[in-house]
């Protein structure tokens, strides 16, 4: 245990030994890479503030069941009960708005009180107000229910208010698709360019593995200090890229707050939570030691 | 150190060991021998006939065409690719080109196979310094190599073989382009290591230097392999 403590130490310091021989290579890689990681990261950042304010959005959907115009008396209290009975555990709340308290409501609202005025009656009919309860499947959800309720005698129209939650979730889907394309994409970049590294590097090593395996090294003790040289490459550039896109949120929040205000909203930009950044980076430098284990295993085959 | 009951123990046995390259002629043909712990052997011939060939066979650096090859009592064709560095361990080899590492210093150099067995740093360290002190290099520890002449930097590549206390040194053409005193020098350092019971190989074609030093010879002239001692394998 202790021999293979100490070939690690050996492995690390020959590592940061040759990092350090070459600051300026060493440094331009980190960058490259630290550049491909912070855009999917501010692409994460995006994703994960904008969908817990989509959730919120979409926690209140609202149906509302229109009844015929001559639709007798009572009839709404009767379909409000069935929808309880038949569907209580998918609503939150189930609530009666005759036409009487909707034309009250109306008139409350000084755009709509002129144009009553002029109507001979009512124009409303009764309607069942209904919030549905939370969940994933939502838009979908109220879909059905909508076709179902409609079938129902007396009902004349279900106003779907979900369309636009469908909207948003599919465009944030889109943007969870895009999110994934660019992180694989980024790790393509990431893996090609470890691998590159490490095939310098190896190359310029040459004679040493050479060396090292004539006084009796192991294929291990000869990746090794490869591996450490992928993933602590990764990992700093990991580092910086979180760096870069804290900074790159800066400029991007305050112009968001002014958009935001507009609409008498607060909203602004974050990084993922540092749970989440510490596993990213644990695949991120997983990855470049990944990388570097195949390229050592094709380039030192001498 | 070996014990005289020790003496009899096989360290390099061939049995009808061939090598070619490709579907080129053999470089060595059926060549039988077998050297016991604590002998010192010179490997004589032109060169071109196959005594670089024949001790990279001996420490697993080349695999034999045909035939079998038993070193520090394992058979190479039996062994597995993890064990074949273990071997390496136990066989110091000094190739004809030094392979010195020039981006580091002379102790340094003798302290990378000891790395790889991963001895403690302070402990990797003394016995570093009792291999140059051997070859008479203490003095220049950390110098780099390419400040060395080439007669220490033979004895730099000696140091380092010998660092690992194996039980077999092996060296090609280890005096040649050196003059005579200088080589001399160095075969003294190869006689001390066996005088300890390290197991000597030396390929030279160096006829007038071996001539001075009174060993059991093996002469390789192209295609064909004499044991000047007369034993046989058997």
């Amino acid at each position: 245990m202790r021999t293979l403590l100490r070939q690690h130490r050996y492995a690390l310091m020959v590592t940061l030994k040759r990092l350090l021989s070459q600051p300026f290579s060493s440094l331009a890689n980190l960058l490259v890479i630290a550049l491909a990681l912070s855009l999917p990261l501010l692409g994460a950042s995006l994703l994960v503030s904008v969908q817990p304010v989509a959730r919120q959005l979409s926690v209140t959907p609202e149906l509302t069941v229109f009844l015929k115009m001559d639709a007798p008396r009572g009839q709404a209290e009767e379909l409000a009960t069935k929808i309880r009975k038949e569907h209580g555990e998918q609503t939150s709340s189930v609530r009666v708005m005759t036409k009487d308290a909707a034309l009250k409501e109306l008139r409350t609202n000084p755009a709509w009180e002129q144009a009553l005025k002029v109507l001979p009656g009512n124009p409303l009919p009764d309607a069942v107000i209904v919030t549905l309860t939370p969940g994933d499947d939502l838009a979908d959800r109220a879909d059905k229910l909508a076709k179902v309720w409609h079938s129902w005698s007396g009902v004349d129209l279900v106003q779907l208010d979900s369309a636009w939650v469908q909207r948003l979730e599919a465009l944030l889907r889109f943007a969870r698709i895009g999110l994934l394309l660019l992180a694989l994409s980024v790790a393509l970049v990431v893996l090609a360019t470890v691998f590159n590294t490490v095939r310098m590097q190896a190359l310029s090593q040459r004679e040493e593995i050479g060396v090292a395996r004539l006084v009796g090294a192991t294929e291990s003790f000869v990746r090794r200090p490869f591996l450490y040289l992928g993933s602590i490459t990764c990992s700093l550039a990991a580092l910086i890229a979180i760096g870069v896109a804290r900074l790159a949120l800066i400029p991007l929040n305050d112009a968001l707050a002014s958009l935001a205000r507009s609409y008498d909203a607060d909203f602004a930009l974050a990084l993922p939570s540092a749970s989440m950044l510490a596993l990213a980076m644990l695949a991120v430098a997983a990855l470049g030691a990944l990388s570097a284990r195949w390229s050592v295993q094709r380039n030192t085959r001498f | 150190m070996i014990s005289a009951s020790d003496t009899s123990k096989n360290m390099i046995e061939f049995k009808h060991v061939f090598k070619s390259y490709g579907r080129g002629r053999n470089i060595l043909s059926d060549i039988t021998f077998r050297v016991t712990a604590g002998e010192f052997v010179f490997v004589a011939g032109p060169s071109g006939a196959g005594k670089s060939t024949l001790l990279k066979m001996i420490g697993g650096l080349e695999p034999p065409s045909r035939g079998s090859i038993e070193v520090n009592g394992q058979r190479l064709d039996e062994l597995s690719a993890r064990a074949r560095p273990y071997l390496r361990r136990a066989v110091g080899v000094i190739l004809q080109d030094t392979h010195l590492l020039y981006d580091r210093s002379a102790i340094n150099n003798v302290l990378l196979p000891l790395a790889v067995t991963g001895l403690a740093p302070d402990q990797a360290r003394a016995r570093a310094r009792a291999a140059l002190e051997k070859v008479g290099l203490s003095n220049k520890e950390d110098m780099n190599p390419i400040e060395l002449s080439g007669g220490e930097q033979q004895r730099l590549a000696i140091a380092r073989a010998i660092v690992n206390r194996p039980s077999i040194l092996i060296a090609d053409e280890p005096t040649a382009n050196l003059d005579r005193e200088t080589a001399h020098r160095i075969m003294s350092v190869f006689r001390d290591f066996n005088r300890v019971g390290v197991t000597t190989l030396i390929a030279s074609h160096d006829e007038a230097l071996m001539a001075d030093y009174s060993s059991r010879t093996f002469r390789i002239d192209p295609g064909k392999f004499t044991d000047m001692s007369g034993r046989g394998a058997k």
